[in-house]
């Protein structure tokens, strides 16, 4: 016990330390790139070049998509990876997440990124935790229980780093990633949650994320603002989730190569930010003027919201490796910005402060995109330390995820994972079953005989094998039917010598399945059959049969592994 | 002057010219290096005196007409001279060492030392208001500057778009790592010049760094932005009451550097190579509150020359004093300096 309790403990440890440090690199990169490549607005200052710098505003994304996709092509499903990857990993206990997809995943969306793709720097922070924690599992030769869990150590770690959040982190690997609270998971999760949070503020000593001086609520009534403001927020983030499935769609329509995608993405990012420079790259200085009264006129926040939404859903649409989270952020504190600037006009100065509702614009759009409204109240909380407007978020939060739930669904990772045939909502045992087919099940204890046996040779094969069902197979391995002993017996009450051969009495079964049927295919055909086992046939060839009774215990142990990792202690 | 040019080296010599900044602060270099230095070397010093900026000196570069030795710079100014080739370049190898062997390399505070120039001391602009003008309620950070309505009364502030552009966006809760983002974008240069825009009819307009803390003294304003080092001399030197705000002041360097075609370059660099030892940067902190650019220099306890009071509570470097200090952008104030002030004399004109 106490051994398993150190080798947990060990393992949040040493994935908490690999994560931090990987994540601040990756942040530190993206600065870097930025500067370097004249999309931060201190460099784009200091160039001060006008010609030269409108020629690299549109250069750079479209050079920086062209780099994406070519590393995006490299990754076996020629896609970037993200949460939902990581989601699908630990939902379906498959324990391990490719190295390979992991790593050009990261080195593609730190290009991006550099380059000022309108696409959030979360989610590849998210998934490049998740991986690195599930290779250091594997590597230290851990199992598929403990993969899970460091995969979950890995997101933790990724969040507190970046967000300066802790609990948030210790949360968003719970709520997010595993969808339960073990209670053996939970120790190596807070332990790497507790580990980013110490590297990236003892270590390096970086600032806070977002800080946001004293604000306060100033009457009761403006909770009902924070409810519209959830309600409409949940809103906004159907029609941005919406926009990116639209613009993949569009993007998958195009009869170009798969790098020309991201690259044309970039080209038309420069072009709008030609105009608008607010949508190039994750935009911080938006997100502080958003919380700045009068910095932004009402139709300056309009029109930079739509903008952000638009070329966002075209950057993640066509290609560009990079998450959901951080564009969200900007649309919702713009939003939210709008909603206090029409309060003001409604309310005048009996409002509070306009950095309260531009928060709550924030969550109430980025909550409904993650499926995470506790971990969402929590890095406000732990941003900013300011009860009221964390009680803010909380009653904006709810509604939006209440409204998105119910017409959207859990998240786009979610509905991510729906589109290639995962849905979560259905829950996890259904999940897992459909991930595993029948080949691990096969049995070769079956009674096979050729189309030219004798039937009184095939009932002395029966007697002696102890079966009632042989299968018919020819030469070349093809299945044509089965003989069942019912059969035999039939023809025997008529014709005592059994003439004739197997072939021309063989039934083809009712119900014949193939080795790549998943557990869940073959429970939910097995309703109808009767019999012994069922044949699996692949490209008309038996490969083997699967009893009724392994297919019920297969389910039964998938229930039994669900149970134990949900609810393991240590 | 043609005498002098006739007999080449030795009158040359025997004079050298630095170009400083006048007042309380000229005063203590003349204590810490002039005089101990004419002292060791029988050379005088003669000082001429400006408000910082380069162009005069690009000007008589061009001209091949240079006037000064040396010249006492704030850091933004020696990275543009000397990537205008105003400079010449000074190599830290020539810096002599700390008392206790360490190299001036490692001896001199991160930044302190650059390509053409070498740290003195670290220096702040303040904010300092009159304790007398203000009863109840005393100014307590550096947004109060544009709070009219509790803080009535004029406003001395240099006539430069340097400090006021960055306490601007910290009166807008903008937190201190992020006012140079934001000033890079037209929005925030616009947000800082709507707040100056509600206080412009009661701006008085300062060049010379002497000004502010007279002008206090007269009560001819009720705050000023000025160099902590001179207000310190007004209060204590003078037993002005004028109150410096350790919040959001803006730290730099002042610095040593030689000028292309300084007339007599090998004593200059002598000079500097005196002056930037451990022993006269301690020294020169006996008479003024700027702190020493040499870590060994900071180290040596000093109290006031005149007054004997502990000097290291009115440093910009005291660490209480430092927790909400900016640390001004140099390379950001090199490169887009004459923007700003174009910006600035159009918005003074408006």
């Amino acid at each position: 016990m106490i051994r398993s309790v150190s080798v947990v403990t060990l393992l949040g440890f040493l994935v908490g330390c690999v994560v931090a440090i990987a994540a601040v690199g990756f942040v530190e990169a993206i600065v870097w790139l930025n500067d370097a490549l004249f999309v931060s607005p201190r460099s784009r200052m200091l160039a001060a070049n006008e010609p030269w710098l409108v020629a690299v505003t549109i250069a750079v994304p479209t050079l920086g998509g062209l780099v994406v996709g070519v590393l995006c092509a490299l990754i076996p499903d020629r896609r970037p990876h993200g949460p939902a990857d990581a989601i699908y990993t630990a939902q379906s206990m498959e324990g391990a997440m490719p190295a390979r997809a992991g790593a050009l995943t990261a080195a593609a969306a730190c290009v991006g990124l550099g380059a000022g793709a309108s696409v959030g720097q979360y989610g590849p922070l998210v998934h490049m935790g998740a991986s690195l924690g599930s290779w250091i599992s594997r590597v230290a030769g851990a199992g598929r229980y403990l993969g899970t869990i460091a995969i979950g150590c890995g997101a933790a770690a990724a969040i507190s780093t970046a967000f300066n959040a802790p609990i948030a982190g210790l949360v968003f690997a719970h709520e997010v990633i595993l969808r339960h609270y073990s209670l053996r998971a939970f120790a190596p999760i807070t332990v790497s949650a507790t580990l980013g949070y110490v590297v990236a503020n003892v270590v390096f000593e970086r600032p806070p994320l977002f800080r946001i001086e004293d604000v306060q609520v100033v009457s009761p009534y403006e909770y009902l603002a924070f409810i519209g403001i959830g309600m409409a927020g949940a809103v906004i983030a159907m029609v941005y989730m919406r926009a990116i499935m639209v613009s993949g769609r569009i993007s998958q329509n195009l009869p170009l190569p798969g790098p020309v995608k991201p690259a044309l993405a970039g080209m038309m990012l420069g072009i709008v930010a030609l105009q608008i420079p607010d949508v190039l790259g994750i935009g911080k200085e938006v997100l502080r003027f958003a919380i700045i009264e009068g910095a932004f006129t009402p139709p300056e926040l309009a029109v930079t919201l739509v903008a952000k939404l638009v070329v966002t859903a075209l950057c993640l649409g066509f290609g560009f490796a990079g998450g959901v989270f951080s564009p969200a952020l900007l649309i919702g504190i713009l939003f939210g910005a709008l909603a206090g600037t029409g309060m003001e006009w409604l309310a005048g100065d009996d409002r509070s402060h306009i950095a309260i509702y531009a928060v709550c614009g924030m969550v109430a759009v980025t909550s409904p995109v993650i499926g995470a409204p506790l971990t969402t109240i929590l890095i406000v909380f732990e941003l900013t330390r300011n009860y009221d407007l964390a009680t803010a978020a909380m009653v904006s939060v709810a509604f939006a995820n209440l409204i998105g739930y119910r017409i959207f669904g859990r998240s786009l990772f979610d509905r991510q994972l729906l589109s290639r045939g995962f849905d979560l909502s259905l829950g996890r045992d259904k999940v897992m079953m459909r991930q595993r087919t029948l080949r691990e099940f096969l049995s070769s204890d079956y009674t096979k005989v050729a189309p030219t046996t004798p039937l009184i040779a095939v009932r002395d094969a029966l007697i002696a094998d102890g079966r009632s069902e042989a299968y018919v197979v020819t030469e070349s391995g093809a299945y044509t039917g089965t003989v069942t002993m019912n059969r035999l017996m039939e023809l025997a009450v008529a014709d005592s010598s059994l003439n004739g051969d197997a072939a021309a009495y063989a039934v083809p079964e009712p119900l014949v399945l193939s080795p790549d049927d998943s557990i869940w295919d073959a429970m939910s055909r097995l309703e109808s059959f009767v019999g012994e086992s069922i044949p699996v046939v692949e490209e008309s060839r038996l490969m083997g049969v699967v009893p009724e009774a392994a297919i019920v215990q297969a389910y039964l142990h998938t229930l039994e592994e669900i149970r134990r990792e949900e609810n393991a202690a240590a | 002057m043609l005498l002098c040019l006739a007999m080449s080296g030795i009158c040359a010599a025997e004079t050298l010219t630095v170009l400083t900044w006048g007042g309380a602060y000229e005063r203590s270099q003349t204590k810490a290096y002039f005089e101990p230095f004419t002292a060791l070397t029988g050379i005088e010093i003669r000082t001429e005196q400006y408000n910082g900026g380069i162009d005069e000196l690009q000007q008589q570069v061009k001209n091949d007409n240079v006037a000064w030795d040396v010249i006492d710079l704030v850091k933004s100014d020696s990275i543009r001279a000397c990537d205008r080739g105003l400079l010449k370049p000074i190599d830290d190898d020539e810096l002599p060492p700390a008392p206790d062997g360490t190299p001036a390399r490692a001896d001199f505070y991160p930044g302190a030392l650059t390509r053409c120039a070498v740290g003195e001391v670290i220096y702040a602009t303040v904010l300092a208001f009159d304790a007398r003008a203000f009863s109840v309620h005393k100014p307590t950070k550096v947004s109060d500057l544009f709070d009219l309505e509790r803080f009535p009364g004029k406003r001395a502030l240099q006539r430069e778009p340097i400090a006021i552009l960055e306490w601007a966006l910290r009166s807008y809760d903008v937190p201190v790592e992020e006012i140079y983002n934001l000033l890079s974008t037209d929005r925030g240069l616009d947000l800082a010049f709507r707040r100056l825009d509600a206080i412009k009819d009661w701006i008085i307009w300062w060049e010379d760094g002497a000004t502010p803390a007279r002008l206090l003294a007269e009560g001819e304003v009720v705050m000023a932005s000025g160099y902590n080092g001179r207000f310190f001399d007004a209060a204590v030197n003078d037993g002005l009451p004028i109150q410096t705000l350790w919040d959001a002041q803006l730290y730099d360097y002042s610095l040593l550097a030689i000028p292309r075609g300084a007339p007599n370059t090998d004593l200059a660099r002598r000079f500097v190579r005196f002056a930037t030892s451990t022993r006269q940067l301690a020294e020169q902190a006996r008479y003024i509150s700027y702190g020493p650019a040499r870590e060994s220099a900071s180290a040596q306890v000093w109290k006031h020359a005149a007054t004997g009071i502990d000097m290291r509570p009115h440093l910009p470097t005291y660490p209480p004093n430092f927790e909400r200090a900016i640390r001004k952008d140099h390379e950001w104030y090199a490169r887009t300096g004459d923007r700003l002030q174009e910006r600035f004399a159009s918005w003074l004109e408006e």
